[in-house]
């Protein structure tokens, strides 16, 4: 790993340099209250003293909709064609590392056995340059996941800021190699002091809570957990590793396309059979899962949790629950065996 | 589709499938006979009993079957649904000679060659039928690799059992022996099998566990009932298979719909021993 600096003059000036190139240049901007990823210009601000972006990076590699073919229908029937590439090479500048983290976490998912050709065409393309965090908030709790402020996981580059207002620039990858040698006249050999990293207090230890979610499929703890929940999904939108979608046809007459969407394991329609039974009929069923899924079913799967604590889900609910203090309870308060061990019934 | 498109290639593109025969099979219920239109992708299609496909109608949607015919019957595959919503009301409107897609296979398979030298004991309710339907004929077309075969199969009614004509030919076949049932209420004047449901008439069938496997396909409460039936009788949880039927979308464990424990159902599954069912929480 290489280590350069970039001073906040020449940072301020990399859309405009990378765009040159003929690239999307994807930044957080901030348009009003809110912070959100966007296509900057060389005009744009970029705002990087938010804590982290509304939602996250993931939509820039798993879109929130998008068609999987697209059909015309014509005399000698269907015709199917695959959808054009809609993203070409891309760069995004000033995500977290809790956000980069998650691509890994969802690159597991969408290459086990099938290769996700849609998404890998995205990850290939994109280079994620990173900046860690010399602050947090109540919310964030990347310690307790395997995270920290300066988590390189899945980034390409990754700044921080330094002293003297500029940016230590850490070189990780063989893409952050290549933009660095672009970018070579930006960079300069010698980098400023970092300034100190935020101290994000740990909530809870994965490895416990993954042995008691193994042992506590059927605990009360869990009604009790969801008993506020309004089973709205907001927290598996915002999520940067929920990774759940439906399927639907759009059409009219001419033709169409086969789209994926985004979905949630909160909502009870997500697992209802044809017949009316639902395997989760309840909103504390659906809850589990979303934790069981996340804690225990992907560390046993692909060896990683889906969850990197950037805190969105927490300070997006809007009752207020804060899934770090689940997983606390659910370390100290789950008893080591259940009573009943819920397989037995059937 | 099938191919684990190392190569790229986009996973959600279905085959084309000619619809080249329509049969009813009970109130609502119908099987679809399709080949492919492309005789190369014909050629190189294989599948095994148990696996499943997501069958389309362009504009409508994707619906997840289990392939209905044996893998022993080359050239064609079929399908039974049951009318009941969007893509479903769809296909039912299709008529000969239509083009619909299929992806697939997809999912593990029935272990038909660990079973040779055993008997087989089937045990299906309902619409259950057609996804165990595949490995019957598959078992009956290599019927001398097998020991006795046994079907119990069960219907609300007369009329909702499915694959009529099938049921009258293994019937009349002496080396399958046939139970059927209705629910108490479902029979006609005319009925000849037995009336009760699936797990009593199944028990008093007085099956043998002897060098045996069982295979269950049914609506939730009927297994529920008819696996004590089965240990019962002293069939041990590693001889006792079933397929489960959780909701799919994409068939290729990505979109997490089908997810119980730590398995995906589209790609662990769909078929289980009870053995491996009862490691995974109670959420199918
Ligand atoms: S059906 Fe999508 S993951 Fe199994």
């Amino acid at each position: 790993m290489q280590t350069r600096g970039i001073s906040k003059k020449n940072f301020d000036r990399l859309p405009e340099v990378l765009a040159r190139a003929g690239r999307t240049v994807i930044a957080p901007v901030r348009n009003g209250e809110v912070v959100a990823f966007a296509a900057v210009g060389p005009d744009t601000a970029i705002c990087l003293d938010e804590i982290n972006t509304r939602l996250s990076l993931k939509e820039f590699f798993f879109p929130r909709t998008e068609p999987l073919l697209t059909f015309r229908r014509t005399e000698n029937g269907i015709e199917m064609s695959d959808p054009a590439p809609t993203q070409g090479e891309t760069i995004v500048i000033g995500a977290r590392g809790c956000d980069a983290a998650a691509l890994p976490a969802l690159d597991a998912l969408f290459n086990w056995d099938f290769r996700d050709e849609a998404y890998n065409r995205r990850r290939e393309n994109t280079t994620v340059i990173s900046i860690a965090c010399n602050d947090c908030d109540a919310c964030c709790f990347c310690t307790s996941v395997g995270g920290s402020p300066h988590n390189t996981a899945g980034s390409d580059i990754m700044l921080s800021e330094t002293r003297d207002g500029g940016y230590l620039v850490e070189i990780l990858t063989q893409k952050g190699e290549a933009l660095a040698d672009e970018l070579a006249d930006l960079l300069s050999e010698a980098p400023g002091e970092a300034l100190p990293y935020a101290e994000v207090p740990v909530k809870f230890d994965a490895q416990k809570v993954r042995r008691a979610l193994e042992e506590n499929f059927d605990s009360p703890l869990w009604a009790e957990l969801a008993r506020t929940c309004l089973s709205c999904g907001c927290c598996t939108y915002v999520c940067p590793n929920c990774h759940c979608f439906d399927m639907q046809d759009e059409a009219g007459k001419s033709g169409g396309a086969r789209i994926r969407m985004w979905d949630s394991c909160q909502f009870p329609l997500f697992t209802k059979h044809t017949s009316g039974h639902n395997p989760r009929p309840t909103q504390a069923s659906r809850w589990r899962q979303r934790i069981q899924h996340k804690f225990n079913y992907y560390p046993q799967k692909f060896d990683c949790v889906s969850c990197v604590g950037c805190g969105r889900c927490i300070r997006l609910c809007p009752v207020g629950i804060d899934i770090s203090e689940h997983l606390a309870r659910i370390e100290n308060e789950a008893p080591e065996r259940p009573a009943d061990h819920p397989n037995d019934n059937y | 589709m099938n191919a684990k498109n190392e190569s790229g290639g986009n996973i959600y593109r279905p085959y084309m499938m000619r619809v080249v025969d329509i049969r009813d099979e009970a109130p609502g219920v119908r099987t679809l006979r399709l080949e492919f239109l492309d005789e190369a992708q014909a050629a190189a299609f294989r599948f095994e009993a148990g696996q499943f496909g997501l069958y389309s109608i362009f504009g409508e949607g994707e619906c997840a079957f289990c392939i209905a015919s044996p893998p022993t019957r080359r050239g064609y595959i079929e399908c039974t649904f049951r009318e009941a919503g969007r893509v479903t009301r769809a296909l039912m409107r299709v008529e000969i000679g239509e083009t619909i897609g299929f992806r697939g296979p997809y999912g593990n398979v029935f272990p038909v060659d660990e079973w040779r030298g055993r008997n087989l004991l089937f045990v299906a309710g309902g619409i259950a039928l057609p996804p165990m339907r595949c490995v019957i004929w598959n078992c009956l077309d290599r019927r001398e690799e097998f020991g006795d075969v046994t079907i119990v199969y069960g219907a609300r009614t007369v009329d909702d059992l499915v694959y009529k004509h099938e049921l009258k030919e293994w019937a009349e076949r002496p080396d399958v022996n046939l139970i059927t049932t209705v629910d108490p209420g479902g029979e006609t004047p005319d009925w000849r099998g037995k009336v009760g449901f699936v797990p009593t008439v199944l028990d008093q069938a007085g099956v043998s566990p002897d060098n045996a496997v069982a295979v269950v396909c049914g609506p939730p409460i009927m297994i529920k009932f008819t696996i004590p039936v089965l240990e019962k009788a002293g069939f041990a949880p590693q001889n006792i298979y079933t397929t489960l039927e959780n909701r799919m979308k994409c068939g290729l464990g990505k979109c997490g719909r089908c997810n119980v424990g730590a398995v995906y159902v589209c790609k662990e599954g769909p078929v289980f021993r009870l053995d491996e069912l009862r490691a995974l929480p109670d959420e199918y």
